[in-house]
């Protein structure tokens, strides 16, 4: 799920950029810094749109960094338990397959795979129902539901299941574009 | 004691007897000597009835024993039991005092005798046999009247530790001795003697004797000395007295203690098949025969169906079967089919329908099997997973979760379930009620139930609960073969979980028992003894291979072989050692890969798959692939067929590397500069090849700086330039890249200093100047390449440091200049009138080289070294190969300029070799005004005009140098302090030779705006000189 939302962040800015375009090199580095990070709280960062207040910077002895307290605006991305999301399949294996929604990687257990879907090895490695009518393979669009989510400090991994009405593919690759 | 006469009036109850008594004759220990004899005179009956009972049963055995079977044996039990009892228990009365645990023995030798009675000698029937009535009452009285008597204190119920520890025997007590006896005759040995004692009576000192089932070939005599158990054992045939072992008193105990076998066998637990065809085996309880000491089991039939029918057709039976037949489901039809007569007969007792093949109950598939509880072993069995999901037919998989459920919830710790864990019921009437465990007392967990109107915590036995998870609960596994492991749910069968391994990345199935929900990631273990996952190990066989999961006691190792993946499973002993060198390889194109670095597999089966280099082991590398999900992620390659994507991630840290690697394996190369040792082209060719490609592209030659892509930062010399590809040999590695023309910085130099600096081949005149010079060939566009054979010497990553075989190439340099290679021979001429740099140039360059090869690895890189020679001389001394280190110090003084500053070659130098420009100190440049104090001579200003290679200078005396030019020491010279707004001149540092101007002054430090490139900079006050006007 997106949030649009105000998060704080202390950044550290090198003397050198101190002058006229401090403000500018401080949302540059801001997002540099921050965006497609992802904090277990928030999940990931996708965009900062803008900045509400630069906080009077404090300089650091000894390094002659300036700190800034900056409050900006983001769209984080955070995936729940039970969402459903659409995701483009980027690995197909016996296990399972992975998807990727965005920075969210994703993985559909062959558990979690309807039962008529049978895996089949070769080049192309695919899940497909016995009457060839519906196909997993890589760069499928599929829709999953989530059903559970690690959340570490720097990735959120997710398993999904497409073992429920309305969710599979919902597109095949190639025919997207 | 009332109690006891009451045991033993009644036989059957011997075994508690047994255990109450234990206590009794512990207690008596020590006390018994007199009460000896009266005992012997009493055992003298009991013996004589033993033996006669004996006579009978041995008979009987004899016959018996062809037969062989457990019929015939638990035959003997009952006919053997009427009287052995009895007279276990007689006996043991009166030898209790003595010994503990002895009653034990006789009872069992009582029982047992008749198994070896095959050897037993006839002994006369001592007692008519109608006695034996009378005599039972006799020995009662007797007893009762001994016992009425007896000082032993009532037998307390309640016995303390502390009690207990003191009936263990001490010094005082008998000594318990070992003595070796005929093989299988041991109880014949201690009823010989039994039978010694009754005869000789009180002659016999020798206070009991043992036999144990489990020890063959020797029994044990209780006696307070071994004369006594000589004297007990002779004459006695099959008892070797010549070796009489003493049991120490720590060991007395456990020679007799007995393990109690508290056989809790229950219907539907798992065990295990301690002997036979299925040895091993789980298998499954379906029947307990207390009685008789049997049980029937469930198991996997391992049935080799063709030697039936072999047998069945009458055709040639294998005597000994090679192999025992992999377990697997019978089936009748293709029995039949087999022609094997399978008939199909109900159980009486449980009314069941079994099928009947050669003698054997099958059912089902399964083998029924009636066995004596001897021949399963109960304790600690945990049926693996495998186990029980082979054993689940499909069907039946109510019945299977139920029954490997008793046994697991048997093996249950203590405190498996916790406060607040997710259970349900999976069994009685509450049963799939889900809740969370609120309260645990001992056997019941208190339950929150999930479901409403329910009581708000409900009281369950712990052996009705199961863990519950939910889909997608990370959880972690505590127990099993996965111990460690976590990962999410993803399927829920029952109470066996699948789980998504979060390292993984693969479904592990294990039991929800195992699994306590957990929000950490773990691969598991990640260490057995010295190796962790992802360790580069070296193989028993010299092999090698990189762990890419650890099992329980034993790790998965990818191989480094290159044709296919291929993964061995080792033990920690199989494991000869951890690699854990810093290795680097070279790829397609001989480019040096080290660890980190990305490639990309070019060919074999894993073409195409890219990664970092994770390690590095003769030639092969490991790479770790993120996409790949066999092996860890973990692909081998030959680093042949890979090639390096984007830049080196080693840094500088590869330099150490190299350096030690070359250390070791280049020393010989280095041995003489002069020759070629990379067979490279003779130094006349090359030359001559040289002066043309000079002519073609400025660039050949020079010392560039790379500034972009991945070699940024690099410096190194220009080997050729074709259109807008340059190929670099970089400085700090042995190695020539290609970049693009446009990332190299502008040619820093083309030096051709040396023209213009006469004296410089005099250079070796003073010994510092030499440290600096191996920098030069790098500038100079004339030693370029394999150009010349110093240059070859020089390429090696030492050559920073090499100024040793330095010294005699500067003189070289003139012959350059004078267009004469040739003459290479000729240069120590130089040198001799120059005695500062004769400790330089004493040791030949290459016997430097190879007397110290230790010196090699032992300093660091090239980059190391030179700075810290430069700030402090000592340092220095390792990195000087030779023997030179005498006057390393003298040589840096501070105050001693180099010669160079002058030619701007050497502002080129500096900058191309960072390490010496930073650290070398101040070298005096053109330009600068100095104070020149010579001795006997005032002081006075003058500017510099030239460096001498000496590091003495060329000075016009005068403030703006137009007074006559002197040539002044280094030590004789002072640089002006210059003010602020002062021209200066930058000396040392990356911007040595540029001029600026100071436009202040911070303590130490001065603020100086750079004329060329107007930054501002803060540069040590030292480092400034004044520019002359």
């Amino acid at each position: 799920m997106f949030f649009h939302m105000v998060l704080e962040r202390n950044m550290q800015l090198h003397p050198r950029h101190f002058g006229p375009h401090l403000r500018d090199k401080l949302v540059a580095k801001l997002m540099k810094d921050v965006e497609g990070t992802c904090s277990g709280r928030h999940g990931f960062v996708v965009a900062i749109t803008g900045v509400d207040s630069i906080g009077k910077g404090l300089i650091r002895d000894g390094t002659g960094f300036v700190t800034f307290p900056v409050k900006y605006q983001c769209v984080v991305f955070r995936p729940f338990k039970g969402e459903i999301l659409e995701a483009v399949v980027t690995m197909v294996n016996k296990m399972g397959f992975f998807a990727e929604a965005g920075p969210v990687q994703i993985f559909v257990s062959n558990h979690l795979i309807p039962d008529d879907m049978e895996f089949q090895s070769g080049d192309m490695p695919n899940y497909i129902t016995s009457d060839g009518s519906v196909k997993i393979q890589k760069d499928s669009e599929v829709r999953l539901k989530i059903i559970g989510t690690r959340v570490d400090a720097t990735e959120i991994f997710c398993i999904g299941t497409i073992k429920d009405d309305f969710l599979g593919v919902i597109n095949e690759p190639g025919a997207a574009a | 004691m009332p109690r006891r006469r009451d045991d033993e009036d009644d036989e059957q109850e011997e075994e508690n007897y047994e255990d109450e008594d234990y206590e009794d004759e512990e207690d008596d220990v020590g006390v018994g000597s007199s009460k000896k004899r009266r005992r012997s005179e009493f055992i003298d009956d009991v013996a004589e009835e033993d033996d006669e009972e004996e006579e009978e049963e041995y008979e009987e055995d004899d016959e018996e024993m062809g037969g062989g079977g457990r019929r015939g044996h638990s035959k003997h039990r009952k006919s053997g039991s009427q009287f052995f009892d009895l007279e276990a228990a007689v006996d043991s009365d009166e030898e209790e005092e003595e010994e503990e645990g002895e009653d034990d023995f006789i009872n069992d030798a009582g029982a047992e005798i008749p198994d070896d009675g095959g050897g037993r000698m006839r002994r006369p029937p001592l007692l008519p046999r109608e006695d034996e009535q009378e005599d039972v009452e006799d020995l009662e009285r007797r007893i009762q009247e001994r016992y009425a008597k007896s000082n032993i204190p009532e037998y307390d119920e309640e016995t303390t530790e502390v009690e207990q520890q003191a009936l263990l025997p001490s010094v005082k007590d008998p000594k318990l001795w070992m003595v070796k006896c005929l093989m299988g005759r041991e109880r014949e040995a201690v009823v010989c003697l039994m039978q010694k004692c009754i005869d000789k009576g009180s002659e016999l000192q020798i206070r009991s004797a043992v036999a144990l089932d489990h020890l063959k070939n020797y029994i044990y005599i209780e006696a307070d000395k071994e004369a006594h158990v000589k004297e007990a054992c002779k004459g006695l045939r099959n008892i070797f007295s010549t070796k009489v072992i003493l049991v120490p008193i720590k060991e007395m105990t456990h020679v007799l203690s007995v393990e109690s076998k508290t056989v809790d066998l229950a219907v539907d637990t798992w065990v295990r098949m301690k002997i036979g065809n299925y040895k091993g085996d789980l298998a499954k309880v379906v029947n307990v025969d207390n009685v008789k000491q049997r049980v029937t089991v469930k198991l996997i039939p391992r049935i080799d169906l063709q030697a039936i029918a072999n047998k069945m057709d009458g055709r040639d039976v294998v005597k000994k079967k090679a192999f025992v037949p992999p377990p697997r489901f019978i089936n009748t039809d293709e029995a039949r089919e087999m022609h094997i007569r399978v008939d199909r007969r109900r159980d009486p007792s449980t009314g069941e329908y079994f099928d009947l093949i050669d003698n054997m109950w099958f059912k089902d598939g399964f083998h029924y099997k009636a066995v004596s509880i001897k021949s399963i072993s109960t304790q600690n069995v945990q049926p693996s997973f495998d186990e029980l999901e082979k054993f689940q037919k499909p069907g039946d998989d109510t019945d299977g979760d139920i029954a490997s459920l008793s046994t697991l919830f048997a093996n249950r710790k203590k405190g498996h379930f916790m406060k607040g864990d997710a259970v349900i019921i999976i069994r009685g009437d509450l049963k799939n009620l889900k809740g969370w465990v609120d309260k645990v007392e001992e056997e019941n967990v208190h339950i929150r139930p999930k479901m409403e109107g329910l009581p708000k915590t409900v009281a369950v036995n712990e052996k009705e609960l199961c863990k519950c998870f939910d889909l997608g609960k990370n959880v972690k596994v505590v127990a099993g073969a996965q111990e460690g492991a976590t990962g999410m749910v993803v399927k829920v069968e029952g109470h066996v979980l699948t789980i998504l391994s979060d390292t993984t990345k693969e479904h592990i199935r294990v039991f929800a028992d195992n699994v306590v929900e957990s929000s950490e990631v773990t691969t598991g273990v990640t260490k057995i003894g010295d190796y962790e996952l992802h360790d580069l190990v070296l193989l028993d066989n010299s092999s090698f291979g990189i762990i890419i999961r650890l099992e329980s006691e034993a790790f998965q190792v990818l191989k480094g072989v290159t044709e296919r993946p291929e993964v061995a499973l080792v033990k920690l002993r199989e494991i000869k050692h951890k690699i854990d060198r810093r290795a680097n390889a070279q790829d397609r194109h001989n480019n040096t890969v080290s660890l980190k670095d990305v490639v990309k597999i070019l060919e074999g089966p894993f073409k195409g798959k890219q990664g970092p280099v994770e390690h590095i082991y003769r030639g092969v590398l490991f790479i770790y692939d993120r996409h790949h999900l066999e092996h860890a992620g973990y692909i081998c390659a030959k680093a042949q067929s890979c090639v390096l994507v984007g830049g080196s991630r080693g840094g500088s840290d590869r330099n150490g590397t190299d350096g030690s690697r070359f250390g070791t394996s280049r020393p010989p190369m280095l041995n003489s500069p002069k020759r070629l040792p990379r067979g490279g082209p003779p130094p006349l060719d090359s030359g001559g090849r040289f002066r043309g490609r000079r002519g073609h592209d400025s660039l050949v030659g020079s010392t560039i700086k790379i500034r972009l892509g991945p070699f940024k930062g690099y410096r190194g010399r220009v080997k050729d330039v074709n259109g807008q590809s340059v190929r670099v040999e970089l400085e700090s590695q042995m190695k020539v890249v290609t970049v693009n023309r446009n990332m190299i910085s502008d040619t820093v130099s083309i030096a051709t200093p040396f023209r213009e600096t006469p004296r410089y081949g005099v250079g070796s005149e003073t010994p510092m100047h030499p440290s600096r010079t191996p920098m030069h060939p790098y500038m100079t566009p004339m030693r370029e390449g394999g150009a010349t054979p110093i240059h070859d010497g020089m390429r090696t990553p030492r050559r920073d440091r090499a100024w040793n075989p330095y010294a005699p190439m500067s003189p070289a340099r003139d012959n350059w200049e004078e267009g004469n290679p040739a003459t290479w021979g000729a240069s120590p001429q130089y040198h001799p009138g120059t005695p500062p740099a004769r400790p330089y140039e004493a040791p030949t360059p290459g016997s430097g080289w190879t007397n110290t090869p230790g010196n090699y690895s032992e300093a660091g890189t090239p980059r190391e070294s030179s700075p810290a020679y430069a700030i402090a001389p000592s340092p220095y001394l390792p990195s000087t190969p030779g023997g030179q280190p005498m006057t390393p110090s003298s040589s840096y003084l501070p105050g001693t300029p180099g010669g160079q500053p002058m030619t701007p070659g050497n502002v080129g130098l500096d900058i191309m070799s960072p390490t010496i420009g930073e650290g070398e100190g101040n070298w005096f440049v053109p330009d600068i005004l100095v104070n020149v104090r010579r001795s006997g001579e005032e002081p006075c200003i003058g500017v510099v005009k030239e460096m001498l290679l000496d590091g003495s200078c060329k000075v016009a005396l005068g403030s703006t140098g137009n007074g006559e030019t002197v040539t002044a020491l280094p030590t004789e010279m002072e640089m002006v302090v210059p003010k602020k707004s002062d021209k200066i001149k930058i000396m040392s540092g990356a911007q040595r030779g540029a001029t600026g101007k100071l436009i202040g002054i911070d303590g130490t430090d001065g603020i100086v705006k750079v004329d060329d490139t107007l930054d501002v900079k803060i540069l040590d006050m030292v480092i400034l000189a004044k520019l002359a006007p």
